[in-house]
């Protein structure tokens, strides 16, 4: 007998009646842990496609996490970087400071040893070259600075100031050759007049010449050498340096060298002193 | 009576017949299934359509009533053998008793192996029969319900006539 049902319609009821059946079944099996047949079928089917689909994640996911990551290395980097740079300075000046600290230190000890009126000073300027002849300071004659001056440091004589203006003033130091300090050893009392070498912009050795010292005089390597104010500009007792070198005597006198005690290439501050020693005054001659 | 009040009917007399075999016989579906004559006769007068519901049904109420802890499987294979039947009464001339017992004996054979495959597809126990006791549950099959579909259409064609 024929059915008056297409058969295109019947295929499709088939289907679904087929399909209704299975899920039936499925949902009602065990397939084990728990998980009903037709998950089972599903997994096995859709498993592969889902574990593709999520390695496809996983992996974007990662390059994604990767690229966050990245990202905010480099910009904690460069954070990181600034703020080591920040901290460098900071040392610096910090180290700075401390140092600083230690010099200013050894000046004022200096100038609470020293019996003179001084006036501090910061070199704010240098001949360019090493063996430089000349400095400046930010002193003045308002600040009570004066021409010929003597000036000091922590460790030794440095010069005498040769001009000066309102508000700074240049000093000639031991290592120029048109210096001259009156000194003396201070062991033996032996005295002469210490210059330096340097002229122009020649190179030349920085130690400085012990001048007019007799063949007979007793001088020796390591012999302190001080001033002994008798140019009436640096006074009495001020360290110079040690005698580093006594050579043959040339003509009537010994060649002796000294190396200063000032380390003139480390400048930064200076003692100006102010009040110069007395002129001799002759109030009475031999008649 | 439509055809839906009357595959009901012939569905509960199957319900009737397998409840008294199980009176006689211990596991009456090892020589005959009325619910699958009752599906063969759907698919052959009424058509794929009609022979894949009926099979559905009849499957459905056979698992409900007699079958075991799972639902649907009975109504599955008798769903593909209604439906197969259907299309073959569509497709061949099966109009004399023999032919209908044959269909009858291939329809059985189909079933029982049908369902033999679904429960190990699924992992159920089932009643799996050896070559010979399915071959003498199709000649069963066949005879009875070569018989019966040869009463009812005699039935059918008085009540017509």
């Amino acid at each position: 007998m024929a059915t008056a049902v297409p058969a295109r319609r019947s295929r499709f009821l088939l289907v679904g009646l087929v399909l209704a059946h299975l899920t039936a079944i499925s949902h009602q099996v065990d397939g084990g842990s728990g998980v009903s047949l037709l998950q089972r079928a599903l997994l096995g089917v859709l498993g592969p496609l889902q574990r593709g689909v999520g390695a496809t994640l996983g992996g974007a996911s990662e390059l994604w996490r990767g690229w966050a990551f990245h990202r905010d290395t480099y910009a904690e980097n460069r954070r990181l970087r600034e703020q080591v740079r920040s901290l460098e300075t900071e040392l610096q000046l910090r180290s700075f400071k401390a140092q600083e600290s230690v010099r200013l230190r050894e000046l004022l000890e200096l100038r609470q040893t020293v019996p003179l009126d001084t006036l501090a000073a910061l070199v704010v300027g240098r001949d360019g070259v090493p063996w430089f002849r000349t400095i400046t300071l930010d002193k003045g004659e308002q600040d009570g600075v004066k021409l010929d001056a003597a000036v000091i440091s922590a460790t030794g004589v440095v010069g005498r100031v040769f001009a000066v203006g309102p508000h700074a003033a240049r000093v000639q130091v031991l290592l120029d050759r048109d210096s001259g300090i009156a000194a003396l050893v201070e062991r033996s009392r032996v005295s002469g007049v210490i210059s330096g070498q340097v002229a122009g912009n020649e190179s030349g050795s920085e130690d400085l010449v012990f001048k007019y010292v007799s063949e007979r005089a007793d001088v020796a390597v390591g012999d302190l050498v001080v001033t002994s104010g008798l140019d009436r500009i640096y006074p009495k007792g001020l360290v110079i340096g040690r005698v580093r070198f006594v050579g043959q005597v040339t003509g009537l006198f010994r060649d002796v060298r000294v190396e200063p005690s000032a380390r003139f290439e480390r400048l930064e501050e200076v003692l100006v002193v102010r009040q110069p020693p007395p002129p001799l005054e002759m109030t009475r001659s031999v008649e | 009576m439509s055809r839906a009040l009357w595959t009901a009917a012939a569905l509960a007399g199957a319900v009737l017949v397998e409840t008294g075999l199980a009176h006689l016989v211990t596991a009456p579906g090892r020589y005959l299934d009325p619910f699958l004559l009752v599906v063969v006769y759907c698919a052959l007068v009424f058509g794929e359509t009609h022979g894949m519901l009926a099979g559905a049904a009849a499957g459905w109420v056979q698992d409900a009533l007699f079958g075991g802890r799972v639902l649907g499987i009975s109504g599955l294979s008798k769903l593909l053998v209604g439906y197969a039947v259907g299309i073959g009464a569509g497709r061949f001339l099966i109009a004399t008793t023999a032919a209908r017992a044959l269909v009858v004996m291939l329809a059985s054979l189909a079933d029982a192996l049908l369902l033999q495959w679904l429960a190990s597809v699924f992992s159920l126990e089932a009643l799996f029969l050896p070559p010979l006791a399915l071959a003498t549950r199709a000649t069963l099959s066949a005879l009875v319900g070569g018989l019966l579909f040869a009463l009812v259409d005699q039935r059918l064609a008085r009540a017509r006539a």
